[in-house]
């Protein structure tokens, strides 16, 4: 199950002597791990975002939106981003955010800083939820209505709801970062987020300072800063 | 000894999974259930103003999956390998987006909002419910151990019977087009540290 889908359930264990073959190369290596998501950033950049905090090499394969249908019926769930592990497909951005960060060291050092961690990343999804129809609609993704009436009903609310809680969070934390003493992938995500958001409104976060340098201390962590520099310059 | 305490409403929802991890852990946990009239009062008192809440030894922590994963992990019901427990969270994740997706016909359904029940369960609930509950059953085939992931039960494996007892409690025979699904649920709910549960629980409309 979850397996990469070019052999179906009952020929799964004749394949299994020849696919193990194939991933040991002769060079003793393993197999970089390989991200298929499309190319931007979206669900997908704070995966991307772990690996080169992390120092680690990983395959980076952005889908066009016009090859993307003849791979949707590959993926475990019909949707991507999905992380191949050798021949093993994880679907959803978080399972595949947490499982990377967590082998990397990004998750949160104890098991409660790692429930926080999930903590705040399920917090920014409902977030995610409850302004999707300004957001995809400001991002010309969807069109449920008019921009600027949406902004004020759907996003204004949602939006000092979740950074009042995490201005309140960073401050309990004390460490500049939303938990423990240094970056996780959860501050990561809400990072890269903040950056679109502050493209399609730029004045928008101006009643969240700590929220404003939060972003800055991201972006400004090196391996991070490079990325950003180097990284394919996509609209969302 | 490590204290834990519940706090949530006396509903099954997004409580339910919890608890019935520590029963099939068969570990004690104080089971706060609040009132609507109540709740107002302690809303302050939540790091992120909703419930659940699992307090840890004194510690608060939020959001339902966060805390279903911090549970599961700690008795072994997450998933044996990194893998495996990767797998058993994007399960949960594809429900979170399950619900998310079929909620204007829930929240019909069970009375919080006004609206075409019929309606909505033909136009939003039906298809959901199809593309989910095919995927999961494909899962179920193509693992062949009777279990979502890996050879025993996981929080996973909860969501989905949990779901399905809810569903068929709400609009009988919600399932009765997958029966792997209905086996599936069957075999969690036969697990005698969880059939023991079931039978002793408190009654929650959902």
């Amino acid at each position: 199950m979850f397996c990469c889908g070019y052999c179906t359930p009952e020929e799964e264990d004749s394949q299994d002597a020849t696919s193990s073959k194939k991933n040991n190369s002769s060079l003793g290596k393993k197999m970089p791990m390989k991200l298929y998501y499309f190319d931007g950033r979206g669900t997908g950049e704070a995966i991307r975002q772990v690996f080169k905090l992390a120092g680690e090499d990983f395959e980076d394969v952005r889908f066009s939106m016009d090859e993307w249908p003849k791979h949707k019926a590959d993926m475990p769930f019909g949707q991507i981003p999905v992380l191949e592990v050798d021949g093993m497909m994880i679907p959803q951005s978080a399972a595949i955010g947490r499982y990377v960060a967590k082998k990397f060291g990004l998750a949160g050092k104890t098991p409660t800083d790692q429930a926080w961690v999930d903590a705040c990343v399920d917090q920014f999804k409902d977030h995610y939820t409850e302004i999707n129809k300004w957001y995809y609609t400001a991002l010309g993704f969807a069109n449920h209505g008019d921009k600027e009436s949406l902004y004020k009903s759907v996003y204004e609310p949602a939006r000092d709801k979740f950074y009042d809680f995490l201005q309140k969070r960073l401050k309990k934390n004390g460490s500049g970062f939303l938990v423990g003493n240094s970056a996780t992938w959860a501050d990561l995500l809400i990072a890269d987020h903040m950056h679109t958001i502050l493209q399609l409104k730029p004045d928008t976060l101006q009643r969240f300072p700590e929220m404003l340098a939060f972003k800055k201390r991201v972006e400004e962590l090196p391996q991070i800063k490079k990325w950003i520099a180097t990284r394919p310059k996509t609209p969302f | 000894m490590v204290h834990y305490k519940l706090h949530y409403f006396g509903l099954y929802a997004r409580g339910e999974p919890i608890r019935q991890v520590f029963a099939l852990a068969g570990q004690e946990f104080e089971d706060t259930r609040y009132s609507m009239e109540e709740w107002p009062q302690h809303k302050a008192d939540m790091p992120f103003g909703q419930l659940p809440v699992l307090e840890v030894d004194g510690e608060l922590l939020p959001q339902s999956m966060a805390i279903l994963r911090f549970v599961g992990r700690r008795f072994g019901y997450a998933g044996k390998t990194d893998v495996e427990q990767a797998q058993v969270d994007a399960i949960a994740d594809q429900f979170q987006d399950y619900f998310n997706e079929f909620k204007a016909y829930f929240v019909v359904a069970v009375g919080f909002a006004p609206g075409d029940k019929e309606q909505l369960f033909n136009s939003v609930m039906i298809p959901a419910r199809n593309k989910m509950f095919q995927m999961l059953s494909q899962i179920l085939r193509s693992n062949g151990t009777g279990f979502l992931v890996g050879d025993s039960v996981t929080y996973a494996d909860l969501l989905l019977s949990i779901h399905v007892a809810g569903m068929d409690g709400l609009t009988p025979g919600f399932a009765n087009d997958y029966p792997r699904l209905l086996e599936h649920r069957q075999r969690v709910e036969s697990i005698p540290a969880l059939k023991h549960y079931l039978e002793t629980r408190p009654f929650a409309p959902f």
